[in-house]
């Protein structure tokens, strides 16, 4: 019967990534604005073109009666006309009045099916003087369609497409939480009751956790090449997620500088539960006092509720289950590993 | 392909040339081979673990 259900869980950890890597890579993205063309304009009328990604938000032969483009200056909105609607594009003429109470202006694109689609700061407007706009320019705010979109990830500024990361970069350092804190546990017990088998289990909890960590690195470096638009950047996060990686790199350093040493199970345990305290610094407390471009600053290093929606959500409690449960895979691995060679050295 | 997915680089290459479906054919048979890795360890730990449970005589 243990065995039975060793294969169910096994089995199931790799079936819930695969549902992961499925829903992950074929879920659409929601449509986002991400361009207004021209984006310097001057008192007088100009066409104006803004571009979006992600799914269409309108139909080919859409009738641009249907939608309405609004742009805000400060918290009055200005009245554009629709001239045409793409799946990804639409063009509008404006006539930009000589008094604005913002010189930048926001753009919302009213649409029957796909929402509202925000542009911040969409464009400028070069001589216009502060005042509020004149009455015959303004535009009344209209009624917002509930968005029909079905299953499909939330479009973010920057992020777009690279979203999908969040259920490989997170799932893999929680799962290095999980495991170090595995091994914190073992190290605990190594050194309070001076048992080998403690000692065994730190060692696999680290050597997997590791791995982990490195994984996680790889992941947010991608990322932040990608939005961010550098490999690394100096963040507090993300120094600290390397110290972190380093930390544990030198608990395994010290193991094997001290080979046979009788003493190593003890000098090990020592250095690991020093090792998770810096992790628990430099990873959940360091972070909320400083500012960071890793998302939930502010004293939230992790998520808050405008990074997560429902579909999203579908999709990264089984990434977090399945990265955890594979994780786990690998330290038993590890650790039966260290048993059998225990066992034969001891003989 | 629309000018849009030209936009940059990422979004264009990903869903605009059905990329997307070649990333996920790797990542499953990455996900696969690991599993099946895994699973053959876990077989020879087993097998191992039974010989030294009990040695030949």
């Amino acid at each position: 019967m243990k065995g039975g259900w060793n294969w169910i869980w096994k089995g199931s950890s790799i079936a819930l990534l695969a549902y992961v890597i499925l829903r992950g890579f074929s879920t659409p993205l929601q449509p986002g604005l991400v361009s207004a063309t021209p984006s310097q304009l001057t008192l007088e009328e100009h066409t104006l073109t803004l571009l979006a990604v992600g799914q269409p938000f309108a139909r080919e032969n859409a009738q641009a009666s249907d939608f309405e483009l609004v742009l805000r200056s400060g918290d009055q909105l200005l009245a554009t006309v629709l001239t045409d609607v793409q799946p990804h594009a639409a063009t509008a003429k404006v006539r930009i009045p000589s008094t604005l109470p913002s010189r930048a202006l926001d753009a919302f694109l009213f649409t029957p099916d796909a929402g509202t689609l925000f542009l911040g700061n969409a464009c400028f407007v070069e001589d216009a003087a502060k005042g509020d706009i004149p009455t015959e320019f303004r535009a009344q705010a209209p009624a917002e369609a509930a968005p029909k979109l079905g299953f499909s990830f939330p479009y973010q500024p920057n992020i777009m497409e690279s979203i999908r990361n969040l259920l490989w970069h997170v799932p893999m350092w929680f799962a290095m939480f999980f495991i170090m804190g595995l091994g914190f546990v073992a190290s605990l017990a190594q050194l309070r009751t001076d048992s080998v088998k403690w000692d065994l289990r730190a060692e696999a909890a680290v050597r997997t956790g590791v791995i982990f960590g490195l994984l996680g690195l790889t992941t947010g470096s991608l990322w932040a090449r990608w939005t961010w638009g550098a490999w690394w950047v100096s963040d507090p996060q993300l120094n600290g997620a390397l110290v972190t990686v380093l930390l544990y790199s030198g608990y395994l350093i010290l193991r094997a500088a001290l080979g046979e040493d009788d003493r190593v199970g003890r000098l090990a345990a020592v250095y690991n539960v020093f090792a998770f305290v810096m992790l628990v610094i430099l990873l959940m407390v360091l972070p909320r006092y400083t500012e960071s471009l890793h998302p939930g600053k502010d004293g939230n290093p992790g998520f808050n509720s405008y990074d997560l929606d429902n579909s999203l959500r579908a999709v990264f409690y089984p990434a977090v289950i399945g990265w955890g449960a594979l994780c786990y895979w690998m330290y038993t691995l590890r650790l039966r590993m260290n048993r059998i060679a225990y066992s034969l050295l001891s003989r | 392909m629309h000018a849009l997915l030209l936009l940059n680089s990422l979004e264009g290459f990903f869903f605009g040339s059905g990329k997307a479906h070649v990333v996920t054919g790797v990542a499953l048979t990455i996900l696969a081979g690991l599993a099946f890795a895994m699973w053959r360890m876990d077989r020879r730990l087993s097998r191992l673990e039974e010989e030294n449970a009990n040695p030949p005589s």
